[in-house]
């Protein structure tokens, strides 16, 4: 995890529950423990959290959302249930099942969700040239989806450094759909801008005013796309909703690999006159976006906060365990 | 289930509801004539009022048949927009589902769905002087105000305003249904002074408008809205001048469509359009070839940046809030 291998906020939102999976699996409660669960939130739970987010690498809103959920789920475990750790596995059942549960529905049968609601409201259509930046879980989705279906689109794929995940995306849609693409890197925008009808984007997290925390270059494509008049949609699932709002995209931002941005040809790290900075991700304002796809419909960018307070009532009123 | 004999008099008596509502008067301050959603929602009502059906289900069944049969019937011969049918359906339908789920026995489920139909008619009168309300206090005195279209929301704000201010209406002419004309005599009639201005004045006009009030046909959930032909061209040339565009609007408009583009707004264009040269004078008609296309759709879509202010029965709001109001409706 610390070794950023792991890329993606479904990704590590997955990987985040299995760990704690394993971790509620091999405790062991002292004979003196009077609340179970308490116990498991204050000795289990928060110390592990803490020691992924401080010494490995800082927290996504997904993971932030998907620790929420896991404290709730053990606060609501029946006490007399939970006093029986040692004796039954019947709590130890109740929490792999509400976790595995939560990954299935807010992950998996939302990205079906909105992949199927892209292309039963015709959203996708015939002739559509379609435009998408990095790589995200959810826009394949959306794209095989509407493959599958035999719409007639093409795809122009977006990619940049520091990670060039555009190419895995690219993998994908031409061996699993066999999509008509084009890849281009950022600086060649402007070119096949002419040609776009739509631009779909994925997001890391959705802030509570409408903005967009997404790959480093999003906010780029869509101010571009937005000046033609292009209709720029982020598709999201709704677990991904922050209830934070950040005004500009240096807060709680991550530096990858400098490698990444710029190879140099010895390995002397001493130039002092240079600094890079392999910033991974960007804020896309509001204005910028068109419209916002979740597994609950689509909706304008300054109703996120209204969906996430009919939707996460937890971590709207949680401020210590979001991001 | 009824036969097919049976089924046929049914359709004929939903359509032929559905008919005698919408004729019944199209004057700008009849308060007997009915938007387009209250007409659909009393031909509905007149399905429930029928039916034989005794369990939801079947009722809901019929209903999305009568209310299917009123879109279909609207797109090939109708000459109103789509919109604003499929959203008073859309309502009456999940209306319904609500009442049902209040009340789970039919029989007195399908009372109150009657009896808060019937009362809707009053219902959406009321709507109309509560934007009145709201809405003539954005008139300032001595301004000009710019209008398009045949909204009687729109007149009852206007009226209501002339009551205490004097200001001047200008009216754009709307081809080719001749909106501006009659609106024009109704406004002048009442006492306001009125300019009508020819479609394509708007631009040369702007600089001395105060305010943009128009209606809608339908709300959509990103605060944007469809009305006649023209009303995107004329916000956008407001917005351009930094002019106000107020959209005065009942609550029940409010739509569950999210267009993208011009495109994703479908439009029957069913009336054949006459091209007149009056410039010598004498009405000469001008006969255009058959190869060449003729595009003049009914409707157009304005999106939410270039709208100020709704004035609607919820409250004046902004283009954003409409989505609020949807999601908690849904």
């Amino acid at each position: 995890y610390a070794t950023q291998s792991n890329l993606g906020g479904n990704a590590r939102c997955r990987l985040l529950l299995e760990a704690l999976q394993a971790a509620i699996q091999d405790y062991v409660p002292s004979p003196k423990t009077k609340d179970v669960r308490h116990d498991i939130s204050n000795v289990v739970l928060k110390p592990s959290f803490a020691y992924w987010t401080h010494h490995c690498r800082p927290h996504s809103v997904s993971m932030g959302n998907a620790f929420s959920f896991v404290k709730s789920a053990v606060a609501a475990l029946d006490r007399d249930i939970a006093q029986q750790w040692n004796t039954s596995d019947e709590a130890k059942l109740i929490l792999k099942e509400s976790m595995e549960q939560y990954v299935q529905e807010r992950v998996h049968y939302a990205d079906q969700a909105i992949a199927h609601y892209m292309s039963d409201k015709s959203i996708i259509q015939d002739g559509d040239v379609i435009l998408t930046y990095a790589n995200y879980e959810v826009i394949a989705h959306v794209l095989l989806e509407a493959a599958r279906r035999k719409t007639q689109f093409r795809v122009i794929l977006v990619d940049s450094k520091p990670l060039l995940e555009g190419q895995s995306l690219l993998r994908t849609l031409r061996e699993e759909g066999n999509i008509d693409c084009t890849y281009i890197l950022l600086n060649a925008l402007s070119f096949v801008m002419k040609d776009v009808t739509k631009v779909l984007l994925g997001a890391e997290a959705l802030m509570n005013d409408g903005s967009v925390y997404a790959r480093v270059g999003t906010a780029c494509v869509a101010s571009c796309c937005k000046k033609k008049n292009k209709s720029v949609l982020v598709c999201a699932e709704t677990y991904k909703i922050s209830h934070r709002v950040q005004l500009e995209a240096i807060t709680n931002n991550e530096l990858g690999n400098p490698k990444n941005v710029l190879q140099k040809d010895d390995d002397d790290d001493s130039d002092d006159n240079l600094r890079v900075i392999p910033l991974l991700y960007d804020l896309t304002p509001a204005d910028f976006v068109s419209g916002i796809v979740t597994e609950m419909g689509i909706l304008p960018p300054t109703s996120v906060a209204v969906l996430l307070r009919e939707m996460n009532p937890d971590a709207a009123a949680n401020s210590q365990g979001g991001f | 289930m009824a036969t097919e004999q049976q089924q046929k008099e049914e359709d004929s008596l939903v359509l032929q509801d559905l008919k005698k509502n919408l004729t019944r008067g199209m004057a700008l301050d009849d308060k007997t004539a009915v938007a387009m959603p209250v007409a659909a929602m009393n031909a509905l009502l007149g399905v429930v009022q029928r039916t034989t059906s005794n369990t939801m289900m079947g009722l809901q069944d019929e209903l999305k048949e009568a209310s299917d049969q009123i879109l279909e019937w609207n797109s090939t011969e109708g000459t109103r927009s789509n919109i604003s049918l499929a959203s008073g359906c859309d309502l009456f339908l999940r209306y319904s589902t609500r009442t049902f789920l209040e009340l789970p026995d039919f029989d007195a489920c399908r009372e109150a769905i009657l009896e808060r139909g019937q009362r809707f008619a009053g219902i959406s009168l009321a709507a109309r002087d509560r934007i009145a309300s709201v809405g003539h206090q954005f008139v300032g005195e001595g301004q000009v105000v710019l209008t398009h279209g045949g909204s009687r929301v729109v007149a009852a704000l206007l009226l209501k305003a002339a009551e205490t201010k004097h200001f001047s209406v200008y009216v754009l002419e709307g081809r080719p249904d001749a909106t501006g004309a009659k609106a024009a005599e109704f406004y002048s009639k009442a006492g306001i002074p009125t300019k009508i201005l020819l479609d394509a004045a708007v631009g040369q006009i702007m600089d001395e408008v105060d305010l943009v009030v128009v209606g809608a046909e339908g709300v959509v959930e990103n605060g944007g809205i469809v009305n006649k032909l023209g009303t995107n061209a004329l916000s956008i040339c407001a917005r351009a001048h930094d002019k106000p565009v107020y959209v005065a609007a009942e609550s029940y408009k409010f739509a569950r469509l999210y267009p993208l583009s011009q495109k994703d707004i479908p439009s029957n264009t069913s009336v054949k359009l006459d091209f007149v040269d009056t410039s010598s004078g004498k009405i000469e008609l001008v006969k255009v070839p058959d190869a060449v296309q003729v595009h003049h759709p009914l409707s157009d879509y304005t999106p939410a940046k270039y709208i100020t202010l709704l004035f609607t029965d919820l409250g004046v709001m902004t283009p954003s809030a409409v989505s609020d109001e949807l999601i908690r409706l849904y």
